[in-house]
């Protein structure tokens, strides 16, 4: 049995989605995968078991029978973040082997799911540098492309991990980066002895929030189609032009949600007419009747809220970051995208796996 | 001091002009047309002699005393004529000139150093930028107006000198008498607030008129208006309130608009009759300065026809006005006269076959019952009417009684000649009766105001004390935010009675703590970074169970920090679960023209979309919070409905009050929100269940 932990250098970076993808394709190859998240964020329960969300994700898409108990042993609640701070917690990272050991058997390969950056979990005794080592895994690190500075990160994570490192995958490279990645980061990266085991290209629909999501996070209130509250938003536009403007450019971006304020009836109603996806109403001011039901006659969502534009934008612009996979649509296209770009008899024989 | 602009012994008009049609030489002639009795000293250095008056090169050649200066020349050289004036010992000046703040930046820096030279100088001035004042007692016309009104009661100032050419000409085609005009321009000195206090001590002015777009000092403002309204009516249409109207104000004299619920409740509040529209203004002032008031709101109307009476009765029905029967000795009177089939019940219907002593004979008898305050009579020209005899013996009546006498003639053509009769006997003349039916209303409200007891504004001493260290600590930290315990804080100094609470940092000590406080509690967030904790789903209630508080508590937190990564949780406040009571909403914000505002509105989950809120300008007095929770729509859920308890009314009513102290004492508050206030039933208060408080500035 092996174990490959799926790391990074920093948070958001793309973890999940890898580790969805990579479980799918070695299931496909006929291995039997099991998943694990030694520490989990995002605390979620489950037939009030205590879990973490995108580990039960990943369990899901995986098609995982292992006790759900055991997929995420432990659970960095505000609880015990606050109980971590004021005493030291035992028995975390034995909780954790514990788990391991439980989910190993009869598995031909454990991907073991990173939190933070490998450097995180300190707090708790838990450091992803410390973990990968009492668990002898293989580490490949997953970076989201935004700059050369990566490039030191990943070579830094390389001198840390030691033998345990097997490459890097890169993320969300965007069509501006593309040329200077290939021509440059990857040879270089290359003649410093790090494999490339996949380089993944920014997608919009990966990318993509739902309207539901977007509510959620901004705490507000749905006036109107609430039967389309799963439209994928992949741009945000503020609307804080003259109107004879507005139209031509909410065309411009695909499935938009329009940020406005709640007074601008002109604005919303030049949104409705170019069809964004979804409209936020800042300033918690409520549109006239007659805005809701041209919105709801062309089925576009439309949300109030208490922020003013520029907060809105703003968390939005935090939130674009920390997308997480959650809508079907979304892991589809997430695990096609590491299935298509990720080189995969490079990992196979970086792990001494024999498929086939 | 405003008395020099007003009864001059001699005027200089700087910039007089020789060239007619130009600004400059029709401000000297008017000065000069209409009987003006004292000196008048065109200045221009390059002319001799204009109008047959001796010409001067400048102010500081005129050999004589100058009384009040009218200022044409370009806007450059305004400021050297003030300069010159105050040389000359001239208190008073009139500056027509525009090209100041109203035209963009350079405008601005002269209008300010224009305000400067005149403190420098002792010039106090009207201006810049308008059209000049008029007064038809002295006889004083230094304005480029077209024509003189009469002689008249009624006062008028004007933000914009265009509605005072609007206004002037329609009084002079009515014939309608005006005691003063002021045309206000930009305001730079001399602001509504002076010309109003100088038009409520003016002995020929009975009725004051103005028109505003926005205050330069609103609370200054109101807190006059108080004292004036209880001297004289004191009418204003204060347009720019709302957004589009905001727009074209700012553009049009560079004021700040406020907002109109600000106005409406400010105006309220100091007994200004507020009208919405140039006919209402209008309408009113021909009534408040014509008529007597009535003495109580029943309302008589008269009619030969029974749209109109219809018509009436609905717009009283909209009114504080009350359409009350007769007298049955009134009815059996007027039955003696009238024709069977006419109505005798109000509306008193008296045919389209009613001539003039019809009208005569009715309006005497109803005039005679004692129920009665005030009679509307309407009048359709039927083609048996004879509406000059009409109007004359409704005259003649109406200056024989104390009691308000309001027409309406309607139609234009063949009541022409009617309503200048009646205008004659200081009877107006409204074209529609709702017109009438709306003037009568306000003088009724306007009577009711003068007659209500001097306001009493209740103090509460000691409170400040316990709150000032925390507001202190706040603003020293350069935080927007109260704290949750800071706010406790606040409102326990201000006497608010609080649901127990305790903060927990964990769900073993919420456990304990709702336990210490006993179930059912109420479980909140506490983060510095959240201010509206239910949006964000920081707020559980009616947790009745260990296992509940623990579940809330996993849910609160979670959900924050997947929402709001970034925000700092610092635990979460459990509270006792107040049960019962009517949820109210009190509040402070801060009006860029009126200060500090108190609100009051009911609470719950639908109140921002009944949006059924009231405001006051502080300080509130006993009075004021009494009318403010009336006011509202809901009032009547507090009174209880069904078989309801009535809530604790008088509770709200101190609550008001002490938030009102609150607002006084400190002014770095710049909104603030007790809501939900769980108002009890009567006699057993209220509990403040959660409040923000935003501060800063000052």
């Amino acid at each position: 049995m092996i174990s490959l932990y799926v790391g990074s250098t920093g948070g958001y970076s793309g973890k999940s989605l890898v580790s969805m993808g990579l479980g799918h394709k070695f299931k496909k190859d006929g291995l039997r995968v099991g998943y694990l998240k030694p520490v989990g964020i995002l605390p979620f329960k489950i037939d009030d078991i205590l879990t973490d969300n995108d580990a039960w994700r990943i369990y899901r898409a995986l098609e995982l029978k292992d006790p759900i108990t055991e997929i995420c042993p432990v659970v960095l609640t505000q609880e015990l973040a606050v109980k971590g701070y004021l005493k030291d917690i035992r028995g975390l990272m034995e909780k954790i082997e514990k788990s391991h050991k439980k989910l190993s058997e009869g598995k031909d390969i454990m991907i073991l799911g990173g939190y933070g950056s490998v450097y995180t979990g300190t707090v708790l005794g838990l450091q992803g540098l410390k973990v990968t080592k009492r668990l002898k895994a293989k580490v490949v690190i997953v970076v989201k492309y935004e700059g050369e500075f990566c490039v030191d990160y990943i070579l830094q994570a390389k001198k840390d991990l030691g033998d345990s490192f097997i490459g890097v995958i890169l993320n969300r490279v965007t069509y501006e980066f593309r040329q200077g990645v290939d021509d440059y980061v990857l040879p270089f990266l290359r003649r410093k002895g790090v494999d490339i085991l996949g380089v993944l290209p920014h997608d919009s629909i990966v990318g993509a929030i739902t309207v539901e999501e977007l509510n959620d996070m901004l705490g507000g209130k749905i006036l109107c189609c609430h039967h389309r509250l799963s439209n994928l938003v992949e741009h945000f536009l503020i609307g804080a032009m003259q109107v004879d403007k507005a139209v031509e450019y909410f065309k411009k971006a695909r499935n938009n949600a329009v940020i406005v304020g709640g007074d601008r009836s002109d604005i919303q109603l030049s949104a409705i007419e170019a069809g964004s996806v979804c409209m936020i109403l800042t300033g918690d001011l409520y549109p006239g009747e007659i805005i809701i039901s041209k919105a709801e006659q062309r089925d576009i969502p439309m949300m109030v809220v208490r922020d003013d534009t520029y907060s809105v934008a703003k968390k939005l612009e935090r939130l674009s970051v920390r997308l997480r996979l959650r809508d079907k649509a979304k892991v589809d296209r997430g695990m096609n995208l590491v299935m298509e770009n990720v080189d995969f008899p490079l990992i196979y024989k970086k792990l001494g796996i024999k498929t086939g | 001091m405003i008395n020099g602009f007003f009864n001059p012994k001699s005027i200089a008009v700087i910039g007089a002009s020789r060239t007619p049609g130009k600004v400059g030489y029709d401000i000297l002639k008017n000065t000069v047309q209409y009987g003006y009795q004292g000196a008048v000293y065109p200045i221009n250095p390059n002319a001799s002699e204009i109008l047959g008056l001796k010409c001067y090169p400048s102010l500081l050649d005129v050999p004589d005393e100058i009384d009040l200066a009218v200022v044409v020349v370009p806007p450059q050289k305004v400021c050297e004529v003030i300069e010159q004036c105050g040389t000359k010992k001239i208190d008073s000046a009139i500056i027509i000139t525009a090209g100041f703040r109203e035209s963009g930046l350079e405008g601005t820096k002269l209008e300010n150093s224009l305000i400067k030279k005149a403190k420098e100088s002792g010039v106090r001035f009207i201006g810049p930028n308008c059209l000049g004042i008029i007064d038809t007692h002295s006889r004083v016309n230094a304005s480029f107006a077209a024509g003189m009104p009469k002689k008249g009661s009624i006062g008028f100032f004007s933000q914009s000198g265009a509605l005072c050419l609007a206004v002037l000409d329609r009084a002079l085609s009515e014939d309608i008498g005006f005691s003063k005009f002021i045309s206000m321009g930009n305001k730079a000195d001399v602001s509504d607030t002076d010309i109003m206090i100088a038009l409520a001590e003016d002995d020929n002015t009975k009725v004051i008129l103005g028109y505003i777009e926005g205050l330069t000092d609103g609370r200054k403002f109101i807190e006059a208006a108080s004292k004036v309204s209880k001297k004289k009516p004191l009418i204003i249409l204060k347009s720019g309130t709302t957004i589009s109207g905001a727009k074209a104000a700012s553009s049009h004299t560079g004021a700040l608009a406020g907002r109109e619920t600000s106005f409406d409740s400010a105006f309220k509040q100091s007994g200004i009759i507020q009208a919405h529209t140039m006919g209402e203004l209008f309408n009113y002032a021909l009534a408040f300065s014509n008529q007597h008031l009535p003495a109580g709101p029943n309302v008589a109307i008269i009619t030969n026809s029974g749209g109109p009476g219809i018509i009436a009765a609905d717009a009283c029905d909209r009114s504080r006005l009350q359409l009350v029967p007769l007298h049955k000795e009134t009815i059996d009177e007027l039955r003696s006269f009238l024709p069977s089939v006419a109505s005798f019940y109000n509306p008193i219907d008296i045919l389209g076959d009613a001539g003039a002593d019809r009208y005569e004979k009715t309006l005497n008898m109803v005039l005679k019952d004692e129920k009665i305050n005030g009679v509307i009579v309407l009048l359709t020209p039927t083609a048996v009417v004879n509406v000059e005899a009409t109007a004359g013996a409704i005259g003649n009546i109406a200056n024989l009684v104390d009691k308000p006498i309001l027409a309406s003639f309607m139609g234009k053509k063949s009541v022409e000649s009617g309503s200048k009769i009646l205008m004659k006997y200081n009877v107006p003349n409204y074209s529609y009766p709702e017109e009438a039916v709306y003037a009568l209303n306000e003088m009724y409200r306007y009577h009711f105001w003068i007659n209500r007891p001097a306001k009493t504004f209740p103090h509460f001493k000691g409170l400040k004390e316990k709150a000032s260290n925390i507001f202190k600590e706040v603003m020293e930290k350069k935080r927007e935010h109260l704290t949750d315990p800071e706010i406790h804080e606040v409102l326990k100094a201000y006497g608010f009675l609080q649901p127990k609470s305790l903060l927990a940092r964990t769900s073993e000590e919420a456990v304990a703590a709702s336990k210490g406080i006993g179930y059912p509690v109420v479980m909140k967030i506490v983060s510095p970074q959240i201010v509206h904790k239910s949006d964000v789903g920081g707020v559980k209630t009616n947790l009745t169970s260990k296992k509940d508080v623990e579940n809330a508590f996993f849910d609160i937190t979670t959900r924050i920090k997947q929402i709001m990564p970034t925000v700092n949780i610092y635990g979460v406040m459990i509270q006792e679960m107040i049960q019962g009571g009517k949820e109210i909403i009190i509040g402070i914000t801060k009006d860029p023209q009126f200060g500090h505002m108190i609100m009051f509105g009911l609470g719950g989950i639908y109140v921002e979309v009944l949006k059924d809120v009231s405001f006051r300008v502080t300080p509130l007095s006993q009075e004021d919070a009494h009318e403010m929770i009336r006011e509202i729509r809901t009032f009547p859920l507090l009174r209880g409905v069904r078989g309801e308890a009535e809530a604790d009314v008088e509770a709200i009513e101190k609550s008001l009050l002490i938030l009102s102290q609150l607002a006084l004492d400190f002014p770095q508050i710049i909104e603030a929100d007790i809501n939900p206030l769980l108002v009890k039933k009567r006699g057993e208060g209220m509990v403040a269940v959660d409040a923000r408080f935003t501060i800063g500035g000052e």
